[in-house]
């Protein structure tokens, strides 16, 4: 066990990353009791395996790994579970709205509720949200977010762009519905 | 460099994946096409929007108390 003052600031070092956390907790469970409880998990484990944790290097990604590991082995149950992803194609929301004659960002992002944006990751699979989360969220490095999470580069790339496809494909459902943007063979594609 | 080496580029780019040469590369072709200038600043749109709307969350500060507790 580590000296207590050196165990108080590894605590308070590890504190300082407590959000994202707390984050990516919530997005993979969608329960933030569950989340908190997830959280408090990791810490301890944090705490009690500090001795494996290398000064200098990522203390985000270490925390965030472990977090992530007790994900997978107390809420999934098994890493098998949920790692497809229905393939939408090459779906890419801004050549859809092109092609309808739409201005990609003006008209339609910029009219996109945050809260849309949210529950369109939500949908994702967790094996691809999680990347969305570690890059475009915490704004992780392909190679962090590929030791965060224990697999090849390209493997973070390959999600990455799948789970981009289908965060496209999920907004352009929604702008649709939401009649920001009127679907092909419609006149007056967008809405005013 | 041709649209499409550019398109298939656009993720690292936008990621800041790209050694200093290959951004170089892009930002030079992005200059001169507004096509794919446009694609880029959707993308980057994009992204930021995922991010703004996902990390608005933030740990209850009743949470990061008892934490602070457990682990002093």
């Amino acid at each position: 066990m580590a000296e207590p003052a050196a165990q108080t600031a590894f605590a308070e070092e590890a504190l300082t990353h407590l959000d994202t956390l707390y984050r990516g907790a919530l997005r993979l469970t969608h329960d933030p009791d569950q989340a908190q409880d997830l959280v408090q998990e990791a810490y301890l484990r944090a705490l009690r395996y500090q001795h494996s944790y290398q000064q200098g290097t990522n203390m985000k990604a270490w925390l965030f790994a472990i977090m992530r590991n007790l994900f997978w082995d107390r809420f999934k149950g098994s890493r098998k579970e949920d790692v497809s992803l229905d393939d939408v194609g090459d779906f890419v929301l801004y050549d859809k709205l092109r092609d309808e004659g739409a201005k990609p960002e003006a008209d339609v992002l910029d009219k996109i509720a945050a809260s849309e944006v949210v529950a369109a990751v939500d949908k994702l699979p967790p094996l691809h949200r999680e990347v969305v989360l570690l890059v475009d969220v915490e704004g992780f490095s392909y190679k962090d977010a590929a030791q965060t999470l224990g697999v090849p580069i390209g493997t973070v790339m390959s999600r990455l762009h799948r789970a981009r496809q289908q965060l496209q494909k999920s907004l352009y459902d929604y702008a649709v519905e939401s009649g920001i943007v009127r679907p092909s063979g419609q006149q007056d594609q967008v809405q005013p | 460099m041709r649209c499409e080496e550019c398109g298939d580029k656009l993720d690292r780019f936008v990621d800041r994946e790209l050694t200093n040469t290959e951004a170089l590369e892009i930002q030079l072709h992005l200059e001169g096409c507004p096509d794919c200038m446009e694609h880029y600043e959707f993308q980057e749109h994009l992204k930021r929007l995922v991010k703004h709307s996902c990390d608005c969350d933030v740990a209850p500060q009743a949470f990061r108390d008892k934490l602070r507790q457990i682990l002093s």
